[in-house]
């Protein structure tokens, strides 16, 4: 806003800023109140002052909107002791005299003065014709917007008759039964335990295959690629490809340097419906691949089987042994899908390994106790 | 209370001496926009379709800012005469008026409003600032 090339010094008090804009909570009169600054700051502008203080500033403009405010209200108390809603001239005349009264004003003291001849009157005739004509600076657009609120339809609107003689229908609607009535809920579907099995059965293989194809696909890829569905393995892979970073170094031959065994959470889920069945078969991964690859690379102990891939990180923080160590027994799955996202240490992986067997021995051997839904 | 005939023909001037006013103030346009008054007049229960009226109050409200403002000067300008007479350095420095919150008190206080000015505050720049919103 151009003030005539005015500038504002910044009170002293205050550090940096005023705190209601650095607190930057939004009041409701703020364009209000900012509006009457400028105005303010353009009448002391047209008195005579080259400069202004920001806290000076703000006093002022807000004791002139108490004043606006203020003879609203005399007017209107005025207007409605005359027992009319809406004002006129007189009633505001009324009500510059009640302001007016502490500083004084030309026929105070008279009674019986025709309204239309008040001083104040006169002086405000006076101060129009002297003071050269000053507008506002910017166009101000209407203010406060006003927002069509929704409203709750009503029985008429709904097409409904109201449920009681005494509502009338242009009352807002009753909400629908669903949304406050609590129905018991029953299983509807018939349950067929052998079909069940066997399709549970089904699925599990389903699954085994989907996720020995995948494993076929990644070493054949042979590559440290992630899942392309995992947000966080996308992440990881920023990083290794961010600058100065060891990952970025020439890329590892498989076998080269030891690294924690890898698991796919996310891909799985994608492939597999049952929760239970992701957990068990992360722990089958490296089984699995044990089983493919022979015995002969158990005795290297030291090479990993599978293709390196960066975990991807949820860390929670409990030693990978204190897992292992828990019992192997079929709350083992439960657990398992966190386990398995551990970034277990390289000793732990002869552990792993052991565990995976016994579990996977235990699927052959004891199909029905998996069925943990 | 009996009007004498003379009154009423005063009245009469009257009359049409503030309808005339009503009529120029249409061509004055006041400083503080009409939307601004209209709504802080809408908040405080003030109904009135005519837009003379408003004007009237703005226009009121502009001159009690004026008048305010106006003796906010002659303070600052009297403190400067007074310092004026010490030292003749300051007089280049102090040539620009600007409005100071001792003024404005000042002539405040002659309407009936008080407004202090804090003369310092206890510890950091940051007190009394909502402690979420205090950059750390």
């Amino acid at each position: 806003m151009n003030n005539g090339g005015v500038e504002s010094t910044k009170d002293m008090r205050k550090g940096e800023d005023v705190p209601g804009s650095s607190l930057g909570i939004p009041k409701a009169d703020d364009f209000g109140r900012s509006v009457s600054k400028i105005a303010v700051a353009q009448i002391c502008e047209s008195v005579g002052y080259q400069g202004y203080k920001e806290s000076a500033l703000e006093a002022l403009a807000d004791i002139s909107i108490r004043y606006l405010c203020d003879l609203g209200k005399n007017a209107s108390f005025h207007a409605n002791l005359a027992g009319r809603t809406e004002c006129n001239v007189f009633d505001i005349r009324l009500a510059l005299e009640d302001l007016g009264d502490s500083h004084g004003f030309p026929g105070a003291s008279e009674i019986g003065n025709c309204l239309v001849g008040s001083g104040i009157v006169k002086e405000i005739v006076q101060f129009v014709d002297t003071k050269e004509e000053i507008p506002f600076a910017q166009p101000v657009p209407r203010f406060p917007v006003v927002r069509s609120g929704k409203l709750i339809p009503s029985f008429e609107h709904m097409n409904e008759t109201p449920p009681g003689k005494h509502i009338p229908s242009w009352l807002p609607a009753f909400p629908d039964p669903h949304t406050y009535n609590h129905t018991p809920m029953w299983n509807e579907r018939a349950s067929d335990p052998c079909a069940d099995k066997i399709e549970q059965a089904r699925q599990r293989r389903k699954a085994e295959r989907a996720l020995l194809r995948l494993q076929q696909r990644l070493v054949c890829n042979g590559s440290t690629g992630t899942c392309a569905s995992s947000v966080l393995d996308a992440k990881t892979e920023n990083i290794q490809e961010a600058g100065s970073n060891p990952f970025l170094s020439a890329p590892l031959q498989q076998g080269e340097k030891d690294v924690s065994e890898v698991v796919l959470p996310a891909k799985l889920s994608n492939e597999v419906s049952k929760g239970d069945h992701i957990s068990l078969l992360d722990a089958f991964v490296p089984a699995i691949d044990a089983m493919k690859t022979g015995p002969s690379d158990r005795l290297d102990g030291e090479k990993t089987f599978l293709p390196e891939k960066r975990p991807s990180v949820q860390f929670k923080f409990k030693t990978g042994k204190k897992i292992l160590g828990e019992s192997l027994d079929l709350s083992l799955q439960r657990k398992g899908e966190r386990s398995s996202t551990f970034l277990l240490p390289d000793d732990e992986r002869d552990d792993k390994k052991k565990r995976a067997e016994f579990i996977l021995r235990q699927t052959t051997e004891y199909p029905m106790e998996l069925n943990q839904s | 209370m009996n009007p004498n005939p003379q009154s009423s023909d005063g009245k009469h001037d009257d009359d049409s001496a503030l309808s005339d006013f009503l009529a120029s103030l249409m061509d004055y346009t006041p400083t503080i926009p009409d939307e601004l008054v209209k709504h802080y007049l809408a908040k405080s229960g003030f109904q009135c379709p005519d837009v003379r009226l408003i004007r009237l109050v703005a226009v009121a409200t502009q001159k009690f800012v004026a008048e305010v403002a106006s003796d906010a000067l002659q303070h600052c300008k009297a403190r400067q005469a007074a310092v004026v007479k010490d030292k003749r350095d300051k007089q280049q420095k102090d040539k620009r008026l600007i409005l100071v919150m001792d003024d404005l008190s000042k002539s405040l206080h002659e309407y009936g409003v008080n407004v202090k000015h804090q003369e310092y505050f206890a510890d950091s720049p940051s007190t009394g600032i909502d402690p979420a919103s205090r950059e750390e």
